[in-house]
């Protein structure tokens, strides 16, 4: 079997992406104000093949961000509503008998979309959660046999909220893994939040968000971006941060290698947005904690003390040596 | 961090071992070699974090300290500490050399080693590995101005040491960062011992002991050339018996001359602290070894050979630059010794050619206070068709052996006057053209100081060949002149018929004489009746003590160039890095960037990034560079990014770091060798 080497992007392509992810980040922002950074992250997401895991209290727009992404990306959004009593089959869609043709017909769920909001997905049951990580992963559903793709690009952007937890089901750490970035939204800061506040000026209303792209582009981006250079010190450097988590004592689960992959397929997406055809031992450092921290499973006495996993992955960055340009 | 303590230690301990060369024994290299490894048992007292670093190793020295006063306060004259522990050093300067193992003169080296040793144990646990080399050099040259560079004649020890450090600096480095190996530090001692090599004097080596006063004693002993005859009279009296290489035995070497008599050095000093001799030794030597047992002989000189570098007598003084050993007490029966020394053994051709030194340097070796006229005419004609000093010596020689007879019952005497008559006396006089050894070497001694030839006469024995051990008798006591020729030494000539004591070949001799006899006749024997006087060479006390001090003031011109040669040499590796960064483009730019950082005193944490530390700076030149030097490193295909603008955005930013940091730094900015060693 012979494999052909796929061109790496080029400067001009990179140019061209820039400018495209400048686009879709204003058009988001005319409703989510001033929070660039985590519309930055969402668009990595997007761009990088994953899913986004926003852990935010109710009202801080989380339903907002995906629905303007989806708006500005020009493809289809849809949103599922997590409850105890949601099926599989809701989310995933079923087969309905047609009286008129006689035939068994596959009735697509929600997640036939490019976006799909998750909203609340720790208060559905396991089943049904699986049902939707399984989507998450495969990109395809399979009923009565039959798989069935979603669309390209497809993003999952699931909300869980960190406060009320009763009544609900964590998610598993292997299902966390699936998610390639986890954050939060955040309250916006005072000036923004007057901008929200003050009738007519667009901010929270998602029907306002320019379309500047459409999902074909999307996701011809997101297929040359994996030929993005990493050079080799940036990957020994990536290397060494995952090996610092499993030596790490206040972790009982350090990062895996699927998450030191996702983190490699993030810093080529975000190395893009800024320009640069090569990544930078600066972008790893950047994406590290949204990408890893959901992934890392805390010991009991560190939970105890009050550790966090950004937290351990903070002294953990400051613990190992940056690859520098040097002459040697 | 236990591999670099073991390697530290074990090269430490080896320039220990060679530091106990300068002492006699195996004990001082033992004691050196534990004092190391007390020193490196310690290294953890002072890393133990509840006591301060600082106290720990004041307390540690201090103890050191009392301790070599404890030892060394019994054999002081004061029970001053300060100056019980100073004077030590002096002490060990002005003892034989090697010096006795004894418990006092020990204390220098052991304090030396263990100051050394524990810098080196609290320094090794850092991340430069400059540590080791420091000390060994240190060590490595206290031992050979201690032994005046014997104790690695050939530099195998030296060799030993570099291997050592070479090999803990490529290895520790590659176990211990699992990285890239420092293929180029390996060079710099290498470079360090060239440029030394290259830079150092090779003659008029710094002598520490010349900054000392050799302990010296008068002793006033007397000239033992009358001696000869009463000794030709005792016949075959066993004088004492000799084990070793066949070589002529030695008793004095008299080399001053006051036209009436020769006169023995009266001031001698312990064998090894003197100082070198006035003239030095020739470019061949040879060793001898003897061991003598005496018999029947008396008085103080003690039978030597050659210039006699170490006796196993108790209590013998040397006179360092005709190499006579005394003994303080009389020679007893019975007495046995062994004695190591030195003989000049230059080659025929060597000789042929070679020069004699003039001027004050041998002055006196050349002087005859009121030479008579007619036998400065003599040896004028004598020597008128030589060509060479040695041609000179040569033509003397067999002028002074032919026509004259040795006579045991001859007049003793070696003035103008007895020597004229045993030159020229008329036939029927008491002693004339016969006389005893003393006659024959004085009348070549005082004939070659005539024309130019430094000389001087040796009394010793010629003991007939034959057995491993030879016995001397009266009747072997005889007496032999020596001329010096530059660069081959002090070599003996053999104006007495029928005797040997070595030198040059007999066919050399004869080639010379070959040559002279078919251009000139028999010299004349003219004796004048008024001789103009001989005007005597004036004021050489004054000439030697200023060379002795011009000697002094090189030897302190020597300690003060080492700084000025490592700071030469720190610029020159500081540029040659700055090229090679240059030729790196970018990310040797970025490393000038770096190296300006450091100088300045600021270390950026190793997880910021290179922008990240240009953004610290507040500099946008900084923060251009640094983006070209990422690119440079981390994208794709060539690494030439910006052409010369990234060295030109470096100068801009290390000089605007150099204009904040404060003068002293900026002063050593050249010189400051921290980027030679930093890592990353």
């Amino acid at each position: 079997m012979t494999t052909t080497a796929v061109p790496a992007v080029g400067e001009d392509e990179i140019a061209a992406f820039r400018v495209l992810h400048a686009r879709l980040g204003d058009a988001v922002e005319t409703a989510v104000r001033g929070k660039r950074d985590v519309v930055d992250l969402v668009l990595v997401s997007l761009f990088a093949g994953g899913h986004v895991l926003l852990e935010d209290v109710p009202g801080t727009g989380k339903t907002t961000l995906a629905r303007a992404v989806a708006g500005a990306l020009g493809g289809v959004s849809r949103r599922v509503q997590f409850t105890p009593d949601l099926l599989p089959s809701d989310v995933t869609g079923t087969s309905v008998y047609d009286p008129q043709t006689g035939q068994v017909k596959f009735r697509p769920g929600p997640v036939f979309a490019n976006i799909v909001l998750a909203d609340e997905i720790n208060r559905a049951a396991a089943k049904t959660q699986s049902a939707l990580l399984e989507v998450m992963e495969e990109r395809t559903v399979t009923v009565d046999g039959v798989a069935h793709a979603v669309p390209a690009p497809f993003l999952v952007v699931a909300t869980q909220n960190p406060i009320d937890l009763d009544g609900t089901y964590r998610l598993p750490e292997a299902q966390l893994d699936r998610f390639m970035l986890r954050t939060s939204i955040g309250y916006p800061s005072r000036e923004h939040e007057l901008d929200v506040l003050r009738p007519g000026s667009g901010a929270g209303f998602v029907g306002a968000v320019p379309t500047v792209s459409n999902p074909h582009v999307v996701a011809e981006y997101g297929r040359r971006l994996q030929t993005l250079h990493v050079a080799d010190p940036i990957l020994r450097y990536v290397g060494e941060l995952g090996a610092a988590t499993r030596a790490d004592d206040r972790l009982r689960l350090g990062a895996s290698t699927r998450g030191l992959k996702a983190l490699v397929r993030c810093v080529q997406v975000f190395a893009a947005s800024r320009g640069r055809h090569f990544a930078v031992p600066g972008d790893v450092q950047a994406l590290i904690v949204p990408v890893l921290a959901h992934r890392l499973v805390l010991t009991r006495e560190a939970q105890l003390a009050g550790v966090t996993t950004e937290q351990v992955l903070q002294d953990v960055v400051a613990g190992v040596a940056v690859p520098r340009p040097s002459s040697r | 961090m236990i591999a670099r303590s073991a390697w530290a230690a074990l090269v430490l301990v080896v320039a220990a071992i060679h530091l106990g060369s300068g002492w006699q024994g195996w004990l001082p290299a033992l004691v050196f070699s534990g004092t190391v490894v007390v020193a490196f048992a310690c290294g953890p007292l002072v890393r133990w974090r509840r006591v301060p670093a600082g106290l720990t190793l004041l307390c540690l020295v201090a103890f050191a300290l009392a301790g070599g006063y404890w030892v060394a306060r019994d054999t002081a004259e004061t029970t001053d500490p300060s100056t019980v522990l100073l004077d030590l050093v002096p002490r060990l300067l002005t003892a034989a050399r090697p010096a006795p193992a004894t418990p006092e003169l020990l204390v220098p080296g052991v304090l030396l080693v263990f100051g050394i040793a524990l810098a080196v144990a609290v320094s090794v646990t850092g991340r430069s590995l400059l540590g080791p080399a420091v000390g060994v050099v240190v060590l490595y040259t206290c031992t050979a101005l201690l032994t005046a560079g014997r104790a690695d004649r050939y530099g195998l020890v030296a060799l030993l040491l570099v291997a050592l450090l070479v090999l803990g600096w490529l290895l520790l480095d590659r176990l211990e960062t699992g990285g890239r190996v420092l293929t180029a530090l390996p060079f710099v001692p290498i470079a360090v011992v060239a440029l030394l090599a290259s830079a150092v004097p090779t003659s008029g080596a710094f002598e520490p002991r010349e900054l000392v006063e050799p302990p010296v004693t008068d002793l006033g002993v007397s000239n033992p050339l009358p001696q000869l005859a009463s000794w030709a009279n005792l016949g075959p009296v066993e004088l004492f018996r000799v084990r070793g290489p066949e070589r002529a035995i030695r008793l004095a070497a008299l080399s001053d001359y006051s036209g009436a008599a020769w006169r023995a050095a009266s001031l001698y000093g312990p064998i090894g602290a003197v100082a070198a001799p006035d003239l030095p030794p020739g470019g061949r030597t040879a060793e001898a070894d003897v061991e003598v047992t005496i018999g029947e002989l008396t008085g103080s000189w003690v039978p030597t050979v050659g210039r006699p570098t170490s006796v196993t007598l108790d209590g013998a003084m040397v006179d360092p630059d005709s190499g006579s050993l005394v003994l303080l007490d009389e020679l007893s029966p019975g007495l046995s010794y062994r004695v190591r020394g030195v003989v000049d053994v230059p080659e025929d051709g060597d000789l042929m050619r070679a020069g004699v030194p003039s001027g004050d340097r041998a002055r006196r070796y050349l002087a005859l206070p009121g030479l008579p006229f007619s036998l400065a005419e003599y040896a004028r004609q004598i020597v008128q068709n030589a060509r060479t000093p040695f041609e000179r010596a040569v033509a003397i020689e067999q002028v002074v052996k032919t026509g004259r007879v040795p006579d045991a019952g001859a007049p003793v005497g070696s003035s103008y006057a007895r020597l004229e008559r045993f030159l020229f006396g008329a036939q029927g006089e008491p002693g004339a053209g016969a006389g005893t050894a003393e006659q024959f070497a004085s009348a070549f001694a005082v004939l070659g100081r005539a024309v130019g030839l430094p000389t001087r006469v040796v009394v010793g024995f010629q003991p007939a060949g034959g057995d491993e051990e030879r016995v001397v008798r009266g009747s072997d006591a005889t007496a032999w002149p020596e001329v010096y020729f530059e660069g081959w030494g002090w070599v003996p000539f053999d104006p007495l018929a029928g005797t040997s004591s070595g030198g040059s070949s007999a066919a050399a001799k004869r080639e010379v004489l070959d040559r002279l006899a078919s251009i000139t006749a028999t010299p004349t024997t003219t004796a004048l009746s008024a001789p103009p006087p001989f005007v005597p060479p004036t004021a050489p006390p004054q000439a030697q003590a200023t060379t002795r001090e011009s000697r002094q003031w090189v030897g302190l011109l020597v300690p003060a160039g080492i700084p000025v040669l490592i700071s030469v040499m720190l610029v020159g590796l500081r540029t040659s890095r700055r090229v090679r960064l240059k030729r790196a483009g970018a990310p040797g730019a970025w490393d000038h960037v770096l190296d300006g950082l450091l100088l300045a005193g600021h270390s950026p944490p190793p997880d910021r990034t290179a922008p990240d530390i240009a953004r610290d700076m507040g500099s946008p030149p900084a923060l251009r560079l640094a983006e070209l030097a990422d690119y440079s490193a981390f994208g794709p295909g060539g690494r030439v990014v910006g052409g010369s603008e990234p060295w030109r955005l470096a100068r801009v930013v290390t000089s605007g770091l150099k204009r904040r940091t404060r003068w002293p730094r900026r002063l050593l900015w050249p010189l400051d060798p921290r980027p030679l060693w930093r890592r990353r």
